[in-house]
């Protein structure tokens, strides 16, 4: 019995026999006495009567007794014809326990209790009463329970109660999952096989895996060889040895097990074989030191095989005989091929659904890694399009962010409303170290860009290693609320986290605004005359000095916001930054600075392109950002201002 | 006087604004011609088209007696050709010595091995010494190119001019800070560099055009508007429109 | 050597670096009074192997204004080049003696195998990657020390250069380069190990009975020789007319190339060849330390390369080599825990810990308030005329 269906009992009795009121008032013990004879000695044919009149009763404690009654726990008292349970049955003398109460009621030696042991028909027959009672129980956890049990250890009486109760099913996952338990019961124990590639059939189109595991197993087969193609095999197809799909080195191992070939000697026992016959210092004739060739290994050998001390190798003639005069196969455990046929047309239309889902899942995935780098690189998108200054500390200003929001939730204990905090704050906190750092740095070096990319270079090992002597290496924790911890599930290929969706969403109020706080304010037109001509700029009273220092407190405020968004699903550790000041340069200059649609476009194809590969080659995501950047190095080749590219005199070149 | 350089329609467009409209242009060698026209009218991209930096839309750039196409070549490939450009702003070297500045500017063989393994040889040197004569920086040969003027800095930028020895030389605003004895010497320079060389001379100050006393083409929104003598083309009434305003 | 004439820094640099490389074997374990352990010889070793990439990196920045995050990424190359060498040589040997213990001899073909099983089993291979053909010939080994690393800056330089990629943008990319390649070395089926890395490099083949107190001395001088080949090859070529153009370069590209020449082949010239020294300071380097890991190659040590640079002084050699010098060192001494921590009572300042921190802020400093760096302050104390200030 499926531990599972114990617990689902369990809550059953709490679910279903919620019925008639006088029931309850009744002993369980009552009830049982009435059919003590049926119960300690029960037959097949009877057994059925039995549970009828035991299941009228409605009886909530009825459930957990046939579940111990059908796994031979239940024990009858010899004196006086009660039912017990016992604690350990190997216990001498046994612990006796009432059973409505779980209560020790005494003790009893082996021979004045008898064990309940109903054979495997009556067993069968209660099993069925329970996941009737399970089935039609009015939770649907219990509900669902009952059916992961049947198609974990499926019986052939389920059937019907699965067909009735898919008469009546309303839930629709519950619904679900019946429309594909069924046909898996018919496919497993009906006798003919237009019955079973009828079920086969009502999972076409299904994506499920449940359904396609039903199919899979259905088309499960073994390799074997024979002399001649067998014709009571359902070969599913014949095998070339030397093709990729069967290398002659496996064919001839087959051969061998088989006994249809000798066994080949390897290098490794020839050499044993050579070591065991050591005379003199010879083998075979020949001397042993000059014994490190492989020819000279072979002649020894051929020596001891004419004096019989050793097997013969099979040649290669006679190895490529002997693979020539069999046949290699793949068999189908499923004799009928007209049902193999059914399973494979059916589960070759569900792969090809399949595929469009997985590509609409990918698209998901790649669109929420587009929009962590989105959130990641349009901070350094502002500071470098406007500013022209790489700032290496973006990654920290990420960082910061992050641990903002930890150190947020350690004071507001409700996860949701640390959020809250933790977003507008981490932006003022970002801000002002941007600020601070364009004062007291930047400012100096804007006409000598590539210091600063090495100044900024100092302040994110400064500023990592001042966070790691404050919050330690270890990762700290940011928890996202429970609304945000769970995900979407469509169906169980397509699927995807809440969090993901939220960041999306951060990504996207974050792109309009900025677009809004860029094309429609006045600070955003002052922000384009200076990047676009600071002198002319300075010149109509724009002060640039100012116009930098906010800019650059937007980027990192941004990159601040990004870090609480970032640390919810990543670790939130001192040198996270790192991860993402690379990728963020490169959606920045593949996107094409100073443009906040060059961004979105970066990080799109940045994301998309990495999820594409990674989907190529699904093992590997650090071969996938491998090609990643190889792709962004050649792509930069051909357009080396990026997709959004400035031209004619404002590109400033 | 043989054509040396033949622009035919030229046409090129940065983000819908069309800086050179359908621009033709012709000079022989020797010549000294003068290109005025106001703010915008595409002096500077002309220049960039002829040396390659900017690629026209549609049009043709022919050179030489073969008249053979500068459109596929890289700037350095026309500069080695013979076109040599200065810039509106002086740009040298700052931080190498006028003699370093003339001598990476003189003609020899381009190639990265053949710089390393460079010796300078004493003609070399006489040629270097007698540019620098022509410039009036003979004592400033070890002085560092920074710390000359403005003027004595356009100097220097037409010597290394001179140094690659050019058939045609682009020069842009070459009196722009100059004090009047600066331009003079200027003036007499270029017109003596037009007795054996094709020297196309941009210039906003009509007075310096005036004293170069040359052919003049009028640009304007991109195309030619007029050509001929200064007198001429100042008697024309486009000209003057464009000049004073309408 | 006219080198020496026009440019006084040569001589200087040359005699120091004799009297040190001197110093240092007269104070050696191995043929001296051994008041400077073996462990410290192969820091000092290193270092001269940091200096010389670092007066690559002065070379393609400093003077070519070439600000290249990747060129770590030929150090490790060289490093892993002849870490192939060592471990192949060092691992066959052992496994060598092994087998010798059987009692028949083995073939050459097992004893390959074996090592290979040997050096592969740790990433669950057990065959020979491609990459690894040339790891029996110390000779072949040799060339590809300079040629592979050679090969990459050519063929990166190439695309990267001819579609005029420059300032910032380079830098990014150079830095993505080298990022790529760590990724890729970190992965285990690619031939080197994966995290792995390459380790026993120590080991000199055919010299197990020399101790490694010798062997340091060895490699500090073999690192000796190369930075002043390097040193005086370097000076050679900045001294002459390619000097003046590459510096012509990095102040205004466009001019240069309106003067005729292809600055594209000299960029390509000057990466490909600071590309191919740090190949050379990195084959030297990781004998010295034993280990070579992808982690070596992480961005983050082009940027350290750089900064040594700067902090050094950039466009003077022998800048960049005080600069990779005294940071390179004053970093082993702070994190190796040997600096006394200062007690301020309430806080203690512990080296270890903050040495980072007053790296990253030090180098601020130095950026902003003396962009000529520590060579600069060599200029200051002799006085140099204005002349030198380019050397």
């Amino acid at each position: 019995m499926p531990k599972r269906l114990i617990v689902a009992t369990a809550m059953l009795a709490l679910a279903f026999f919620a019925g008639p009121v006088s029931a309850q008032d009744r002993d369980l013990q009552d009830i049982l006495q009435e059919h003590t004879e049926q119960i300690a000695d029960p037959s097949r044919r009877t057994v059925g009567e039995t549970l009828d009149a035991l299941v009228a009763t409605g009886h909530p404690g009825l459930p957990g007794f046939l579940t111990r009654w059908q796994s031979r726990e239940a024990w009858l008292r010899n004196a006086d014809g009660l039912f017990i349970y016992v604690e350990d049955e190997d216990a001498d003398p046994l612990v006796l326990l009432d059973i409505s109460t779980g209560e020790r009621i005494g003790e009893a030696g082996s021979r004045e209790v008898t064990q309940l042991r109903p054979n495997g028909g009556v067993r069968r027959v209660i099993g069925s009463a329970l996941v009737q009672f399970q089935l039609n129980s009015d939770d649907p956890e219990v509900r669902l329970e009952a059916l992961e049990a049947i198609a974990d250890d499926p019986e052939e009486s389920f059937l019907p109660l699965v067909e009735e109760r898919l008469e009546v099913e309303e839930d629709p996952t519950i619904r679900a999952r019946l429309e594909v338990v069924r046909p898996g019961l018919v496919i497993a124990f009906a006798e003919e096989d237009a019955a079973r590639i009828a079920a086969i059939e009502t999972l076409d189109g299904n994506v499920s895996l449940a359904a396609r595991a039903i199919l899979n197993r259905l088309l499960t087969t073994r390799r074997d060889v024979a002399a001649d193609v067998p014709g009571d095999e359902n070969i599913a197809r014949l095998l070339v040895p030397g093709s990729d799909a069967l290398p002659r080195a496996e064919a001839y191992d087959m051969l061998v097990e088989a006994e249809l070939a000798p066994p080949l000697i390897l290098r490794a026992e020839q050499r044993d074989v050579l070591a065991a016959n050591i005379i003199d210092a010879r083998v075979g004739g020949i001397p042993v030191q000059s014994l490190n060739t492989d020819a000279a290994r072979d002649t020894a050998y051929a020596a001891l095989v004419v004096d019989g001390l050793a097997d013969p190798i099979p040649t290669e003639a006679e190895i490529a005989a002997v693979l020539e005069a069999n046949v290699f196969f793949d068999a189908y455990r499923e004799p009928s091929q007209t049902v193999t046929d059914a399973a494979r047309a059916t589960l070759d239309s569900i792969e090809a659904r399949v595929g469009v889902y997985r590509f609409f899942d990918l698209s998901l995935d790649g669109i929420s890694l587009a929009s962590i780098y989105f959130l990641a690189a349009i901070g350094l998108a502002i500071t470098f399009g406007v500013m022209g200054v790489i700032n290496m500390a973006h990654g920290e200003f990420i960082m910061i962010g992050a641990y903002t929001g930890y150190v947020v939730q350690t004071l507001i204990a409700d996860y949701t409303l640390s959020i809250a905090v933790a977003l507008p704050l981490a932006f003022l906190v970002t801000f002002a170290l941007g600020v601070l750092m364009e004062r007291s740095v930047i400012r100096w070096l804007y006409h000598r860009p590539l210091e600063t990319l090495l100044a900024t270079f100092g302040m994110s090992i400064a500023l990592q290693q001042i966070i790691r002597q404050i919050f330690g290496t270890q990762a700290r924790p940011f928890t996202p609320p429970d609304w945000l911890a769970g995900a979407i599930t469509v169906n169980d290929v397509v699927s995807i986290s809440s969090i993901r969706i939220a960041i999306f969403i951060l990504a996207a109020i974050f792109f309009v605004l900025l677009w809004l706080i860029l094309n429609r304010t006045r600070l955003g037109l002052e922000v384009r005359a200076v990047t676009q001509n600071p002198a002319m700029a300075a010149s109509m009273g724009i002060n640039p000095d100012r116009i930098n220092m906010l800019t650059f407190g937007l980027g990192s405020g941004i990159a601040g916001v990004a870090g609480v968004a970032i640390g919810l699903f990543a670790q939130v550790t001192p040198d996270m930054g790192a991860n993402y000041i690379v990728q963020s340069f490169m959606t920045v200059v593949v996107g094409g600075v100073g443009n906040i649609f060059g961004t979105l476009i970066g990080s799109g194809m940045i994301g998309g392109l990495q999820k594409a590969i990674e989907w190529l080659n699904p093992s590997n995501t650090l071969a996938a950002q491998t090609y990643m950047i190889l792709f962004v190095i050649v792509f930069i080749q051909f357009r080396p201002r990026g997709i959004i590219a400035l031209k004619g005199r404002a590109a400033g070149d | 006087m043989s054509t040396l350089l033949e622009v035919q329609g030229i046409s090129v467009t940065f983000d819908g604004f069309r800086a050179i409209n359908n621009l033709s242009f012709e000079i022989g060698l020797p010549e000294l011609r003068a290109i005025i026209g106001p703010n915008g009218a595409g002096k500077t991209t002309f220049m960039d088209i002829v040396t390659g930096k900017t690629r026209p839309d549609t049009g043709t750039v022919r050179w030489g007696d073969m008249g053979h196409s500068l459109l596929a070549l890289s700037e350095a490939q026309i500069a080695q050709e013979g076109i040599g450009r200065k810039f509106q702003r002086p740009t040298v070297f700052e931080d190498q010595t006028v003699r370093d500045n003339l001598q990476v500017a003189l003609k020899k063989p381009r190639g990265p091995l053949a710089a390393i393994f460079d010796k300078t040889s004493s003609p070399e040197r006489a040629r270097i010494a007698e540019i620098a004569e022509e410039i009036g920086l003979p004592d400033d040969l070890n002085t560092l190119a920074g710390i000359l003027s403005h003027g004595q800095k356009q100097w220097l930028e037409i010597g290394m001019l001179l140094a690659q020895d050019p058939k045609l030389l682009l020069v842009d605003e070459p009196a722009a800070g100059m004090t009047n004895e600066e331009r003079e010497h200027t003036t007499a320079l270029l017109k003596r560099l037009a007795e054996s060389h094709a020297v196309v001379v941009v210039e906003h100050d009509m007075e310096f055009v005036r004293r170069l006393d040359c052919r003049v083409t009028v640009l304007h929104e991109g195309s030619v508007l007029a050509e001929g003598s200064l007198g001429h083309v100042m008697a024309d009434e486009r000209v003057v429109e464009v000049y004073l305003g309408r | 050597m006219s080198v020496f004439s026009q440019n006084r820094s040569v001589p200087i640099f040359i005699g120091i670096l004799i009297l040190f490389a001197l110093g240092v074997t007269v104070m050696s374990e191995a043929y001296g009074t051994g008041s400077i352990s073996t462990s410290f010889t192969k820091v000092l070793g290193m270092t001269l192997c940091l200096c010389l990439a670092a007066l690559a990196m002065d070379l393609v920045w400093g003077y070519c204004g070439i600000l290249s995050l990747g060129h770590f990424a030929f150090f490790g190359l060289g490093g892993y080049g002849f870490g192939m060498w060592l471990m192949t040589a060092r691992t066959e040997a052992v496994v060598r003696a092994n087998l010798a213990e059987g009692v028949i001899p083995a073939t050459e073909a097992e004893i390959s195998d074996a090592t290979a099983l040997q050096i592969f089993s740790v990433v669950g291979a057990e065959d020979w990657p491609w990459m690894w053909a040339a790891s029996d010939n110390l000779f072949l080994t040799l060339v590809l020390i300079v040629a592979v690393p050679g090969v990459l800056a050519l063929v990166f330089g190439w695309f990267a250069f001819r579609s005029r990629v420059t300032g910032v943008y380079l830098s990014i990319l150079t830095q993505a380069m080298t990022l790529a390649l760590s990724l890729y070395l970190f992965q285990n089926d690619t031939g080197l190990r994966g995290n792995n890395g390459l380790s026993g490099l120590q080991n000199i083949p055919g010299a197990a009975e020399i101790g490694q107190d010798r062997i340091s001395i060895w490699f500090f001088w073999a690192s000796a020789v190369a930075l002043g080949l390097t040193y005086i090859g370097a000076a050679w070529l900045i001294s002459g007319k390619f000097g003046n153009i590459i510096r012509g370069i990095r102040e205004n590209e466009q001019r240069v190339r309106f003067l005729g020449y292809r600055v594209e082949a000299y960029k390509l010239f000057i990466f490909t060849l600071t590309g191919m020294l740090c190949g050379v300071a990195g084959a030297l380097y990781y004998p010295q330390a034993g280990i070579i890991n992808p982690d070596e190659i992480a961005p983050i040590a082009s940027i350290y390369l750089a900064v040594w640079v700067a902090i050094g002084g950039r466009g003077r050699l022998y800048g960049a080599v005080i600069g990779a010098a005294v940071v390179s060192l004053l970093s082993t001494y702070f994190t190796g825990g040997r600096a006394p921590d200062i007690d301020l009572g309430m806080f203690v300042i512990d080296w270890v810990d903050w040495w980072p921190v007053l790296l990253g802020v030090g180098f601020v400093l130095v950026t902003l308030f003396a962009p000529k760096g520590l060579g600069g302050l060599v200029d200051y104390i002799i006085r140099k005329p204005s002349r030198e200030d380019r050397q």
